[in-house]
């Protein structure tokens, strides 16, 4: 599976809360950097359909790339 | 014009833990179509929304707020 790095506007515990209760639904592997409003999938979906995902969650979300 | 219903629904909402969360819903459940009014209360851990009930129905807020990433329930 494909590693991509995401920009995530996380500014407190509720909000990565929010972005890890949204991915779950999707079951993909990934970890969440808040202090540098990152976060990491794992997954074999492309990057767009994550992108929408994190998207759901109100915040700017940016695709900086495959790790 | 459609006869529009005015409804009104609290939301119960778990894991806000800041501002920028209570800000962050009210923008997003705002710009539904049919919504009126929303406020979200930390305090409370709710959000009180007025909206059109032709257009919007308690259930499909309270699946808009779990689809952020919330967890919301309706009052029995």
């Amino acid at each position: 599976p494909q590693k991509h790095e995401f920009y995530v506007d996380m500014t407190c515990e509720g909000c990565s809360g929010a972005v890890t209760r949204v991915l779950n639904k999707l079951d993909v592997k990934f970890d969440i950097d808040l202090p540098n409003k990152k976060v990491f999938i794992e997954s074999d979906k492309d990057a767009d359909e994550l992108l929408e995902t994190l998207k759901k969650t109100g915040k700017t979300v940016n695709y900086i790339g495959p790790k | 014009m459609a006869q529009t219903t005015v409804n009104s629904v609290k939301v119960a909402v778990e894991g806000m833990t800041c501002g920028s969360c209570v800000q962050n819903i009210e923008q997003h459940i705002g710009e539904l179509p049919g919504v009126f009014h929303i406020q979200v209360s930390l305090e409370l851990k709710q959000a009180a929304v007025v909206f059109d009930s032709s257009m919007q129905s308690p259930e499909s807020l309270a699946e808009a707020i779990e689809d952020m990433g919330f967890e919301s329930s309706l009052p029995d």
